[in-house]
């Protein structure tokens, strides 16, 4: 009874252009990070071997550190690793794994499975089915060929693919790479290990998807977990059992601001929220000016205890309450341009306002703190 | 505010009290020269109001040299419907004492009431200097500064712009400026004034674009990298059919191609040599054809030669046949001649004969009209001597004559003159008596001219000795005789007795002469060279006739009938020709029968030549040979030519142009697939040495790494975009703000500047700055708006145009419940008549409000302003 390992789309070597250079950093690193973990896992469970089904690495030309630090990270599991190229690492004439065969960096445990075929393992007891990418893009299935390939009796047969399973996947139905989704019967597959989704789904008993084992994107569908396969020898169907690998949840919240508890409640929220998360918070809703100096403290203590935090106010109009005019001690033609601003706020966001005020407030603000002192 | 009265004493000039009262409420005029007192006042009031009491510093109060002076100014005006009454005296005796109505302050707290009132301060030390004054500042126009608005305006400015916002009831913004300020400065650090950006902004922008840059650069790098891969892949996919060596095939094909036709080749080199063989056939029998063909030639030469033959001695005959008609021909020819020259020579002498005849009669004429001229001549030189000799006999001197003339006409005139110059004597004598004068004896009456002494003789009475007077009669008389003895000389030299008949004389002369020059040319005519000639001539002619005579006897006697010479000639001309013609015809047969005789000759050599050929012994043995070898030949060529007709079907059959190209294609599809396959192993490893150079260099995590710089350079970007946009719209919402608060300020000045400034340039505007100091005019001129800063216009435009801002500061303050004074000291000198009259107009206007205490040293300037003028000596 084979127990096995599934995971896919690591995408070593990925950037985060969106967030500052410090977390982006952070979130590059995580990535390699999690091989480790997967590796660590893998030796904790005893697992017979590990599959990775494609997108290993992000791009064909990561540096060459990159790529020896990929395969350093799979040091703590002794092995097997079952490697397939995927889109991103297609198996093309050269490409990122003859690079890593040249620089000798593909230690003996980790077995790329460069060219489409049956690899036995008979100690194993079953034979890989493996449908690596050798070009970019493809428009045929590639796992087609494994309705009619022959192992050896007694061998289980394990598909390892990457690519999208006509019909399931809606978003996906014109994508390249097709996979056929009956192929595990017209296979006669013990289990289907694909690749390419990066959300953790099921497609049937026998044919998962793993998703991501690091998230990457503010998706909530299961990524940043690896699946742990028990396969019965009598050929019933497969346990499938995930376990968490990623270091960072992301999450993607919308925020509305319209009466003064709103912002307590923001601030319960991100309270609660784990720490050391990546969240994108787009607000919008309406603000006088002392509640905008309430909700850039609130960001400030969040930004501190999460890993990445990005925000969009461009929803947010700042409308100065007649306190906030009093405080400022805007007389005069201030006091005018100080109306003019707010009245431009009045029917819709206007982001020049919004900062023209900001700066105005400012200014009026430290002159005030200035006559008080 | 009115000032009711002024007292000053022990100060300067005025070491008198001296007291100005019942200032009017409008204009006071106060008038004088220089050094009366004028400025003084001016300074008194002044002090009155500026000077701390206590101030050290207002030494020049004094009277000269008078230390112990304390000098005093006293004022009373009436404000806010009270009685103010300022005591102040300095140096000597500080103090100062203000009543208003019932109450008193002394000391500063009087003083500061009086700024507070009139709006100015105190020097913190010394004496106060303009920018204290404030409002009266303004208002209290010193000497020589009535044109210099931009400082007072300043040092009162706050004073007037809280006059400005009372009377609208609005405060100005306190803090405005200073954000303006802020935000002009923050504005300036990321966008130049035209909105440009710069600095920070500038810099991200740069950094944007060279990120944007050199992200399209590394996708550029990556496509290429990308495509690379591709190829390879593609050329390793070639690669492995390359390995199957597919052009040895097309080599195998090449060879077989070339066996075959070098088969076809050699098949092709026979057939050129039967070729070869059939044209050599073809020429002998060409030759054999030539040989017959001149066998023939000379048969048929032969055949020609005998008919030439035959031919040319016909000719022969026939010529010789005509000889003898042509011979008679020249022989009558000849015998025609020699009778027509014959006929020539009679009809010359014929022709001689009659002109001979012609002449002798001819001759004989004109010897008869010579003998008739002849005669006429001698007797018409017969006439001519006779008239010469009574020509000569009759001929009178004319120059004589002329002279005799003269002296005849001088004789009457001297006879007139002798009868005007001579004394009268006349006489009427008794009968019987008579007088005996020289040697005459006068009787009854008469008259005598005396021209020389006489004697009259009076008997019985003596002689009377008359003297005619005058030299002048002796003179004449010695005239006359002398001229009487010419006339009477040239009378008998001339032979004639009187001039008349002198002149007779010469009237026949002329006749004769007349007549005389008519026969000469007469005989001119007749005998031009002479009788003698003519006589000569007639003798040459008569024995020229006797010539003729004899000549005409020895031609033979004339013969009728004989032919003119001219038809003579004409007959002996054709006879010659005949001649000619007919030699010409002898001598041409002669020649035509000579060429008869060669041609003749030849013809018969040819002929023999011909026959001997003909005649040749082995002459028909070669025709027999040359036609047996014809016939041999013939059936050769027949042979060769179906021998090649049959190979040219198999090598067409075989194509080896077709043969050719397939070798040639074959084995260049060989070597182009070959070389193929070497160039694309070539570029194999060519692109997977740069591929794998490339791939060390990690373009696309670069490509993410640059990415991630352009996000943040963009971020960056927006940030700073959103800023530099923010602030200039901050910007200009607080200009306009402002310069809307502005305007609405200034409007109540405005409307009191326009309002003078009407007086003075009609349809003239003057705009205010924010500090509400004039800046601009604006006049009309010829229809159009004429903009002039202040500040540039002449010295005496500024003064009125300063006087009339501070007449419009005046009207301000005082509708903002403040007092208003005004001073003007020597005010408008640089200003024109024409102006000067206007401006007293908006001052009479201007003290209907306020009022105005006016100092001048011309007081005739000012005597149409309405008011009296205080002389300042008369205080």
């Amino acid at each position: 009874m084979p127990r096995l390992l599934h995971t896919a789309d690591w995408q070593i070597g990925r950037q985060y252009p969106r967030f500052e250079p410090e977390d982006a950093a952070a979130l590059a690193e995580a990535r390699i990070t999690t091989v480790e973990t997967i590796a660590a896992i893998a030796r904790e469970e005893r697992v017979d071997a590990v599959l990775v089904a494609g997108d290993v690495f992000d791009a064909q030309t990561v540096s060459d550190r990159t790529i020896r630090r990929l395969f350093n990270a799979l040091a703590a599991y002794p092995g097997p690793w079952f490697m397939i190229p995927g889109n991103h690492d297609a198996a093309l004439a050269e490409s990122v794994w003859t690079r890593a065969q040249r620089l000798g960096a593909v230690p003996a445990n980790a077995q790329l499975l460069l060219q489409p075929g049956v690899y036995a393992f008979e100690a194993l007891g079953f034979a890989v089915l493996a449908a690596p990418l050798t070009q970019r893009h493809t428009y045929g299935d590639l796992s087609d060929w494994f309705d009619r390939a022959e192992t050896a009796p007694g061998l289980l047969r394990i598909g390892l693919a990457h690519g999208s399973v006509q019909g399931v996947l809606a978003e996906d139905i014109d994508s390249p790479n097709p996979i056929a989704a009956d192929r595990v019967a017209r296979a006669r597959l013990a289990y289907l290990a694909l690749g390419d989704w990066h959300g953790a789904k099921c497609i049937d008993e026998r044919c998962w998807y793993s998703g991501t084992p690091e998230q990457d994107r503010f998706k909530d569908n299961g990524a940043g977990q690896v699946l742990l396969v028990d396969i019965p020898a009598d050929g019933s169907a497969p346990r499938v059992e995930p376990r968490k690998s990623g270091q960072y949840a992301w999450h993607a919240w919308q925020f509305r601001l319209d009466v003064d508890t709103d912002l307590d409640r923001l601030a319960q929220e991100l309270e609660r929220l784990a720490p050391h998360s990546v969240l994108q918070l787009d607000i919008e809703g309406r603000l006088d000016l002392a509640g905008r100096q309430r909700l850039q403290e609130i960001l400030a203590v969040a930004e501190a205890r999460q890993r990445a935090l990005l925000t969009d106010l461009s929803g947010l109009r700042l409308q100065p309450s007649e306190s906030d005019i009093a405080a400022l001690q805007a007389d005069g033609y201030l006091g005018d341009v100080l109306a003019a601003l707010r009245d431009r706020q009045a029917d819709a966001a206007d982001a020049l306002a919004r900062e023209a005020l900001v700066i105005l407030a400012g200014l009026l603000g430290e002159r005030a703190a200035g006559e008080v002192r | 505010m009115k000032l009711r009265s002024i007292r000053v004493e022990q100060l300067r000039q005025f070491r008198q009290p001296v007291c100005i009262e019942d200032l009017a409420d409008g204009i006071n005029l106060f008038t004088g020269p220089n050094e009366s007192g004028k400025s003084t006042l001016v300074r008194a009031i002044r002090a009155a109001f500026f000077e701390r009491h206590k101030s050290a510093s207002v030494e020049d109060l004094q009277p000269w040299g008078d230390s112990s002076a304390a000098p005093r100014v006293t004022l009373e005006f009436d404000w806010g419907g009270e009685r103010w009454r300022l005591v102040k005296s300095f140096l000597r005796q500080k103090r100062c004492d203000l009543q208003v109505g019932g109450r008193a302050f002394s000391g500063e707290e009087a003083e500061e009431r009086l700024a507070e009132l009139l709006g100015f301060q105190f020097p913190g030390r010394g004496a106060s200097r303009p920018e204290h004054w404030g409002i009266p500042g303004l208002l209290w126009i010193e000497q020589g500064t009535g044109h210099d608005l931009q400082q007072a305006v300043a040092f009162a400015g706050e004073h007037l712009k809280s006059a400005l916002g009372r009377s609208l009831g609005e405060v100005a913004s306190s803090a405005g400026d200073e954000v303006l300020a802020r935000v002009e400065r923050e504005r300036a650090q990321l966008l130049t004034s035209t909105g440009r950006p710069t600095g920070e902004y500038q810099r991200a922008i740069v950094e944007h674009e060279e990120q944007g840059a050199a992200l399209e650069q590394l996708d550029a790098d990556l496509a290429a990298y990308r495509e690379q891969v591709d190829r390879l892949g593609e050329l390793l996919e070639r690669m492995r059919e390359d390995h199957r060596r597919p052009w040895e095939e097309f080599r195998r094909q090449a060879a077989e191609a070339a066996t075959r036709l070098a088969e076809v080749r050699s098949a092709q080199a026979e057939q050129q040599r039967a070729r070869e063989q059939l044209e050599e056939a073809r020429a002998a029998q060409r030759v054999c054809r030539e040989r017959l063909l001149a066998f023939d030639e000379q048969e048929r030469e032969l055949h020609d030669r005998g008919e030439k033959q035959r031919v040319a001695v016909q000719a022969l005959a026939d010529l010789r046949a005509a000889q003898p008609a042509i011979a008679a021909r020249l022989e009558r020819a000849q015998a025609a001649h020699g009778a027509a020259r014959d006929a020539l020579q009679v009809a010359h002498q014929q022709e001689q004969r009659a002109q001979l005849q012609d002449k002798v009669a001819q001759l004989a004429n004109e010897l008869e009209a010579a003998a008739e001229r002849l005669g006429r001549a001698q007797t018409l030189q017969a006439g001519l001597r006779s008239l010469r000799e009574e020509l000569q006999s009759t001929d009178i001197d004319t120059r004589r004559l002329g002279r005799l003339k003269k002296d005849a006409r001088a004789l009457e005139d001297l006879a007139l003159q002798e009868r005007t110059v001579a004394t009268r004597l006349r006489f009427e004598l008794h009968p019987e008596r008579h007088l005996v004068l020289g040697d005459e004896t006068l009787t009854g009456h008469g008259e005598r001219l005396l021209l020389e002494p006489v004697r009259l003789r009076v008997e019985g009475v003596g002689d009377l000795q008359i003297q005619p007077g005058g030299e002048d009669l002796t003179e004449l008389l010695r005239q006359r005789e002398r001229l009487q003895d010419a006339v009477a000389a040239a009378l008998a030299a001339l032979r004639v007795a009187s001039v008349a008949q002198a002149e007779e004389r010469v009237e026949r002369a002329r006749t004769l002469r007349h007549e005389i020059e008519r026969r000469e040319s007469l005989l001119g005519e007749i005998a031009p060279e002479g009788i003698d000639a003519l006589q000569e001539a007639l003798q040459l002619e008569r024995s020229r006739l006797g010539g003729l005579h004899a000549s005409l006897a020895e031609l033979p006697a004339a013969t009728a009938g004989a032919a003119s010479v001219k038809e003579a000639q004409r007959a002996a001309e054709r006879a010659s020709e005949e001649l000619d013609a007919a030699r010409r015809a002898a001598a041409d047969r002669e020649r035509e029968v000579g060429i008869a005789e060669h041609t003749l000759a030849h013809a018969g050599a040819e002929c023999q030549r011909a026959e001997a050929l003909v005649q040749a012994p082995d002459r028909r043995r070669q025709v027999d040979e040359s036609q047996a070898k014809l016939v041999e030949l013939l059936a050769a060529e027949r042979a060769l030519q179906e021998t090649i007709a049959t190979r040219q079907l198999a090598i067409d059959a075989a194509r080896p142009a077709v043969l050719e190209q397939d070798q040639r294609r074959l084995n260049a599809s060989a070597d182009s697939l070959e070389h193929e396959a070497q160039a694309r192993e070539r570029e194999f490893h060519r692109l997977q040495s740069s591929l794998e150079a490339q791939g060390a260099h990690g373009i696309e995590e670069r490509r993410a790494a640059t990415q991630q710089a352009l996000e943040l350079a963009a971020r960056r970007r927006e940030q700073l975009a959103r800023r530099a946009g923010a602030l200039d719209l901050l910007l200009g919402l607080l200009r306009a703000k402002r310069q809307e608060l502005t305007r609405r300020l200034q409007a109540p000045l405005q409307r009191h500047l326009n309002h003078y400034l009407q007086l003075l340039f009609a349809q003239a505007s003057l705009d205010v700055d924010e500090n509400l100091v004039p800046q601009t005019l604006v006049r009309r001129v010829d229809g159009a708006d004429q903009h002039g800063d202040v500040l540039a216009l002449s010295f005496g435009a500024r003064e009125q145009t300063g006087l009339i801002s501070r007449l419009a500061y005046a009207d301000l303050l005082q509708e903002a419940g403040r007092p208003t004074l005004i001073i003007l000291d020597d005010a408008l000198v640089h200003t024109d008549r024409e102006r000067l009259a206007q401006m007293k107009r908006i001052l009479f206007d201007a003290a209907g409000r306020h009022q105005i205490l006016l100092f001048s040293c011309h007081p005739e300037d000012w005597r149409d302003l309405g008011v009296a003028a205080r002389e300042m000596r008369s205080l």
